[in-house]
């Protein structure tokens, strides 16, 4: 079906999936750049298919950047069997959610928090760069080993795709790894408030918690209004107002 | 006081500002746009690796409330924080005065490149209309065209986000210093902020109790090594 050049090549073009990213199609376009090294091959035996397929790829697709290549493979493998179009267009459309959800979970809310506390933390004790690098290494390697195995999966399975996910070991990391990123922030919080505010007199410490909480009051209460970043911005504006009127 | 930045560490540091600003969204997402990973590579670059840290893992704790979700609106902290790094290298005087100062400079700019990445999906819309025969047509050129016109709009938006950031932090950095206790407040309220900012995002994406008792558990335990440390 596919040739390893092409599988190759398609994993390249997944790193960039989201390079014309638009609110109307959002990653629909990066899709079908990703999709032509995979159905190059289907010219062979059908140009006309091949025509169709070009044209089913670029349609609207949106999940998890991560873990664009299981739909990819799918909606490549589904191609090859000679799906009817509208089924592989439905199938498209009940990929993306799910997909999107368990990338954001395992992702954005799991591993990001988790190794970007984990190297606020370590920096923070004083270990320098080197956690930072770390964060960075062991991400990559995650994040390509996913993809990798996303697309693998995608074409294995082609419509039956969501069952193999189901199955599969990501739900399971994606809900177990959330505990360990709370565990991480928890950790690297007061870790980095005390190196950032070292020598500081004591009242400023509290002071500093007094913001923290305000802040987290705030934004809860107000999200859409005040989130924490225009809230620091007002504080900023507020301490320069009275501090350089009162000199 | 102006900073003295060569041609050769002004041309890496709006690369390395453009590199940064593409990897939030189009490639390759690798978290090179982290301000903890863009700030410690600036401090680097500018030969004051403490700046880097600090002010990364300060404007880093306002990152981790966000999530860079599909159309959702989000700052770009990334070429932000290269151009407060660059801005604050060298500086005279104790993290107290200016740390607060130079992180707000940051959150700001990260405003501005916020609104930037709403222009770019904009122009990006405006090309994949314009290209819309060709993709009902199947044209095989057509996607990547479209991608390269989208990587290149994106690293511009990610080119100018560095420059006015650059601009901005030299102009600051030009500016009267702040005396010490005005200096320290605006610390305290930021590094507050920060905090704030980091253990809301952390409580709004704990789905779970479970999250939320680690979160607790995780809070005592570093309290207490920091209080040894």
């Amino acid at each position: 079906m596919t040739s390893r050049g092409g599988v190759r090549q398609a994993l390249l073009r997944l790193i960039a999936v989201q390079g014309v990213w638009s609110n109307e199609r959002m990653h629909g376009v990066g899709m079908a750049w990703a999709a032509q090294p995979l159905l190059e091959d289907l010219g062979g035996f059908d140009p006309q298919r091949l025509a169709e397929a070009r044209v089913r790829s670029a349609e609207p697709f949106n999940c998890h950047p991560h873990l664009a290549g299981v739909a990819l493979g799918a909606e490549v493998r589904a191609e090859f069997d000679g799906v009817p179009g509208t089924q592989i267009a439905r199938l498209r459309l009940t990929l993306g959610g799910p997909l999107g959800a368990l990338g954001d979970q395992f992702f954005w809310a799991g591993l990001v928090p988790l190794l970007a506390a984990a190297a606020l933390a370590l920096t923070a004790v004083g270990l320098g760069p080197w956690p930072v690098l770390g964060f960075v290494v062991i991400y990559n390697g995650i994040r390509i080993a996913v993809a990798r195995w996303s697309l693998r999966v995608g074409l294995e399975h082609g419509t039956a795709v969501g069952a193999a996910m189901q199955t599969s070991w990501l739900p399971g990391a994606a809900a177990g790894i959330g505990p360990w990123a709370g565990l991480a922030m928890g950790l690297a919080v007061p870790l980095v408030g005390r190196w950032l505010l070292v020598e500081r007199p004591v009242i400023d410490v509290g002071a500093t918690v007094a913001v923290a909480v305000v802040t987290v009051a705030g934004a809860w209460r107000l999200r859409a209004r005040l989130s924490p970043i225009r809230l620091a911005l007002v504080l900023v504006a507020g301490v320069l107002l009275v501090r350089l009127g009162a000199g | 006081m102006l900073p003295d930045w060569s041609a050769g560490t002004l041309a890496a540091l709006l690369g390395w500002g453009t590199l940064v600003g593409l990897d939030l969204v189009s490639v390759p997402q690798g978290m090179l746009a982290r301000p903890l990973v863009a700030g410690t590579m600036t401090g680097l670059l500018v030969g004051d690796l403490e700046t880097g840290l600090r002010l990364g893992a300060l404007i880093e704790l306002f990152a981790l409330d966000v999530m860079p979700v599909g159309a959702s609106r989000y700052p770009d902290f990334g070429p932000p924080t290269v151009a407060v790094v660059a801005g604050a290298a060298g500086l005279p005087g104790s993290w107290h005065e200016m740390l607060g100062l130079w992180g707000a400079l940051g959150l700001a700019l990260a405003g501005v490149g916020a609104w930037s990445l709403v222009w770019l999906r904009q122009l990006n819309a405006t090309a994949i209309r314009r290209a819309g025969a060709a993709l009902l047509a199947g044209e095989r050129t057509a996607p990547g065209r479209l991608q390269r016109g989208g990587l290149a709009r994106d690293a511009g938006r990610s080119l100018g986000l560095t420059a006015i950031g650059l601009v901005a932090a030299a102009g600051l950095r030009a500016m009267p210093t702040l005396d010490l206790p005005t200096g320290a407040a605006l610390t305290v309220v930021l590094v507050g902020a920060g905090i704030g900012a980091a253990l809301h995002g952390a409580i709004r994406s704990a789905a779970t109790t479970g999250r939320l008792q680690r979160l607790a558990v995780g809070l005592v335990f570093g309290a207490v090594i920091a209080g040894f440390a």
